[in-house]
């Protein structure tokens, strides 16, 4: 997410300010550069033909070919292959290695191991912090030769006292897991409004619960990777990344060298979901080696590595107290959580929700975050918000269930209208239209009727059990979200129109498969009045293009879109200066449509190629740049979502029937696009509600579920019917194309309505995910007593 | 070693240990088969290996001889678009892309096999096939499109 404050007429005139950045839940004040014009915001009413429309993913052809090339495929002439060898131990040091018999190895030409990296990349020190760290690596001419030569490689450990969880590293005795302490500097961290007290004694009705959610793994399909060749002292890297600038920036202070000297390019990748935003050992090692032996080098991680050591979601537990009048108005938010990071990351803790979603004058947290021996940390979409919500959420359900109210209603009765955690107005909220909408296509008013219905094996096809066992209940919930996706600056781009009138869209962001190709596309498109077919996105290359920042917290429309828009708008503006002596008319008395300019009220036109034609070697490039956000309003994206569940009392599973999502992000550029996003994120959502949890072994530090086969992603077989959907308008405060971002928020709202849908059939709270047989079976058990 | 790859011909001498995977993308030339797990849990390599699904990634090169393969770049013929390539982009079937070209093959196989498959057995048919970005819904649509031969969705823009 981001946020700007303070753009202001004292501004005008200056080309640099300084404004507050907020980008997931990190404050940090920036300069940004001023653009030299803003194009008035397409309103809610606007007429617009591109924007908006549900043309297909502009690179969908090279996708379904196979011609997509991603850094995984990546083959240069000569080109080796890097292998990570990986702690078999949690903490210790490397006490001895010998490279001879690896180095003996037909086809291995290289080895890297303690000592042997420069100390900026901090790799191959000697001293292991979790099972699964780099401690070595194998250059070889073959993959098969590189692993070959990892069995080959004698290395011996010295196992250290280790602790692999909160509880074992805030102990009085543990081991220290940083130098500097197991606790995060800062930590607690405790952030609050109101009078917790008052709040409480204003209570009709208090509850308190506890809820624990589980390590999510991003679990890309293409593992992290890169590809290194040098020329001379410069260095290419193709890398599969959210953010080629922020390679390239990491890269170039790592080795030593000039920014101008490292190229970053990233067609095309394999999901990243947050956990590519930079450099890793990867891209390191395959450097290196590069340098070292003058061929092309690379390093593509395994899906073991990428499932124990490429970040992750951090684990929460999460002690909620909440506070509220009979009628259901909270007068109080208490929150209490431990959040162990790994050996890094940073304070994307499960709080802010707390502050945000809800209209309670009274509301205090507190996180306490550990360094613990795994794996580090990486954002995983809508960090913190998902991990929050599952706490929040359910505790309004089981409040809900407390005061005998519907949980719906209980939402709306606390909808606030303002950010009372930053004191300001939202840019938009239709918030409780996500209510209204979503509840209405769920069929929220009839849920007891279906429930009625779907023990009756005569009922309709659309309410009829998928299994006819009679262990199973049926069972609804809901949760709601909020997403701060204002996105910001600084992000560049450019609109050449070349001389046969073809347009190419240059900005140095990234496409995840989120479709950032297409929306920019679409945009320039629109502002330039040309056919979207005449239009091309050129993306991810350091060397040249414009700066664009990461691909995370929801950010590049909202970003990149804006400065996509004005780089249209003032390469239309040149190609009609050029074009008006031609008409012998003003610019300002011709417009542009479908690639065309026309004389208006007359019949007089031209094909913008036949303008450029005209113009010889002369290239029209506009540019482009993002704006800082408006003053003193919170952006964000909101949403709510309804899930219907069976669960089988006998054997504990859960199957999802139905998810009904409805969001509100603004302007929607392309609807198909987004709700294919909206969909994914609720796939990924009900992973982290039934499946996926890391776990590691308690005596060794060591992953037990590395792999696809024990770790389990939601798969085809598991998803229910999903009808996701946006309700809201072009938010014309937020930026001046109205799009807010949207692909982090439906993961945020899932796993709670599922874990409220399983507690309504079973008649028995889910304090903790993911929703195994075996807790499904516990809760029961416990309500037995 | 001969083998019949999309149609081509090829005398090859695998590598001891090679991968079909790795033949097919290093050495044939032929990248869109994808490495995602190197253990047959995620079907981004899967091929057709005489007329079987197959996990290149977990096959032997060596067991290969006299095999035939269909990989991703074999589903279009002379340039022109597959139906299920054309529902895939009608259909918005691939988010990233990186597990498309294992879901349109196992998707080829399915069709082969059973011509109207209903929603169910295209679930259960297309189950190990993964897919991180959640595109699953647009592929149970696209591949239920693409049997019926429905393409009116289809633009005739992304034709090739």
């Amino acid at each position: 997410m981001a946020r700007q404050s303070k753009r202001s007429t004292a501004r005008r005139g200056r080309t640099f300010v300084e404004t507050v950045v907020e980008v997931e839940g990190r404050t940090e004040k920036r300069v940004v550069e001023l653009p030299a014009f803003e194009p008035a915001a397409w309103k809610a009413d606007t007429a617009l033909e591109i924007v908006g429309a549900r043309v297909p993913r502009m690179d969908a052809h090279e996708k379904v070919t196979g011609r997509a090339r991603y850094t995984a495929d990546i083959a240069l002439p000569g080109m080796l292959h890097a292998l990570i060898l990986r702690s078999p131990v949690a903490k210790g040091n490397v006490r001895s290695f010998d490279a001879t018999a690896a180095r003996a190895v037909p086809g291995v030409l290289d080895v890297l191991a303690t000592g042997d990296a420069p100390p900026d990349t901090r790799l191959f020190t000697g001293k292991i912090s979790y099972a699964g760290q780099p401690v070595g690596v194998i250059c070889a001419e073959t993959f098969e030769a590189a692993a070959a030569g990892a069995r080959a490689m004698a290395m011996t450990f010295d196992a250290a006292p280790f602790a692999a969880t909160f509880e074992a590293a805030v102990a009085p005795d543990a081991p220290l897991v940083r130098s500097q302490g197991n606790l995060m500097a800062d930590s607690p961290m405790i952030e609050g409004r109101g009078d917790i007290e008052a709040g409480l004694r204003a209570a009709d009705v208090t509850i308190t619960r506890e809820y624990r959610t589980p390590v999510q793994l991003h679990s890309a399909i293409e593992p992290h990777g890169a590809v290194a060749e040098w020329n001379a002292d410069r260095v290419t890297i193709w890398e599969s990344t959210q953010g080629i600038f922020r390679v390239r920036e990491q890269v170039a202070a790592a080795l030593g060298i000039s920014q101008s000297n490292v190229r970053v390019i990233k067609h095309y990748m394999g999901g990243g979901f947050g956990a590519k935003n930079g450099a890793g050992a990867h891209t390191y090692i395959a450097a290196l080696f590069a340098r070292r032996t003058g061929r092309p080098v690379r390093c593509v991680l395994s899906r073991r590595a990428e499932q124990s050591d490429s970040g992750n979601r951090p684990a929460t537990i999460q002690r909620v107290t909440l506070g509220a009048k009979k009628n259901g108005t909270l007068t109080a938010i208490v929150l209490s959580a431990d959040i162990p990071l790994g050996v890094s990351g940073w304070e994307g803790g499960p709080a802010q929700i707390y502050h945000e979603l809800y209209a309670c004058p009274n509301v205090r947290t507190e996180e306490t975050f550990a360094w613990v021996n795994s794996s580090g940390m990486q954002a995983f979409r809508a960090p913190g918000y998902a991990e929050g919500a599952f706490g929040l959420e359910s505790a309004m359900n089981a409040l809900a269930r407390e005061l005998g109210m519907d949980p719906l209603a209980l939402r709306r009765r606390n909808f606030t209208r303002i950010d009372l955690r930053r004191s300001q107005k939202y840019s938009g909220n239709a918030l409780r239209e996500c209510y209204d909408e979503g509840a209405r296509k769920f069929g929220w008013a009839s849920r007891e009727e279906r429930r009625q219905a779907s023990a009756n094996p005569a009922a309709p096809a659309s309410v009829v059990p998928s299994s006819s066992v009679a262990s199973v209940r049926r069972g609804f919930g809901m949760a709601a979200q909020l997403w701060p996706t204002g996105g910001g600056p600084p992000s560049y781009a450019q609109v050449r129109i070349n001389n046969d009138a073809s347009i190419d869209v240059l900005a140095g962001t990234q496409d995840l498969g989120t479709g950032a190709r297409t929306v920019l596309a679409q945009i320039a498109a629109e502002a330039l009045g040309a056919k979207l077919s005449d239009v091309r996105s050129i993306i991810g290359d350091t060397e040249t293009l414009p700066y664009a920042g990461n691909s995370w917290g929801s950010m590049t429309t909202p970003s990149v879109g804006p400065a996509a828009r004005m780089a249209a708008e003032d390469a239309r503006r040149l190609l009609l200066e050029a074009a008006a002596p031609m008409f012998d008319v003003q610019p300002g008395d011709l417009e542009t449509k479908d690639s065309r300019i026309v004389v208006r009220d007359t019949d007089r036109s031209m094909t913008f190629a036949e303008v450029t034609k005209s113009l010889g070697d002369v290239m029209i490039v506009g540019r482009g740049s993002r704006g800082p956000n408006p003053d003193d309003v919170t952006i964000a994206t909101f949403g709510a979502q309804f899930a219907e569940v069976e669960v089988d009392v006998e054997t504990g599973i859960v199957r999802v029937l139905r998810i009904v999502a409805a969001h509100d992000a603004g302007r929607i550029i392309n609807p198909t696009l987004a709700e294919s996003q909206l969909e994914g994120g609720i796939i990924q959502g009900l992973g982290y509600a039934l499946f996926e949890e890391r776990i590691l072994d308690r005596a060794t530090g060591v992953q037990l579920n590395a792999d696809l086969h024990d770790y389990r992603i939601p798969t085809m077989a598991d998803i229910p019917a999903i009808d996701a959907f946006f309700v809201g308008t072009a938010d014309t405060v937020a930026n001046h194309t109205g799009a807010r971002g949207l692909a982090e928020p439906p993961i945020i709202p899932t796993a709670p309505a599922i874990a409220a849908a399983v507690a309504d059939a079973i008649g028995a709270e889910m304090t903790q995910i993911p929703l195994t047989p075996w807790r499904v079976l516990g809760a029961l058990e416990n309500q037995r007593g | 070693m001969r083998l019949t790859v999309n149609g081509r011909d090829h005398e090859i001498a695998p590598a001891p240990g090679e991968r079909l995977l790795t033949l097919l993308n290093d050495r044939l030339h032929l990248p869109g088969t994808k490495f995602g797990c190197g253990h047959g849990e995620c079907g981004a390599c899967t091929v057709l290996l005489n007329n079987r699904l197959a996990y290149s990634c977990i096959v032997l090169a060596e067991a290969c001889d006299s095999a035939t393969v269909t990989t991703i770049e074999g589903l279009a013929s002379a340039g022109k678009l597959a139906p299920l390539q054309r529902a895939f982009i009608a259909h918005d079937a691939a988010q990233c892309g990186y597990c498309t070209p294992g879901q349109l093959v196992a998707a080829t196989h399915l069709l082969a096999r059973n011509a109207a498959p209903d929603e169910a057995e295209i679930r259960e048919a297309m189950s190990g096939n993964l897919c991180r970005c959640g595109t699953y819904p647009k592929i149970v649509t696209a591949i239920a499109a693409a049997s019926r031969g429905d393409f009116k969705n289809m633009s005739s823009e992304t034709d090739e």
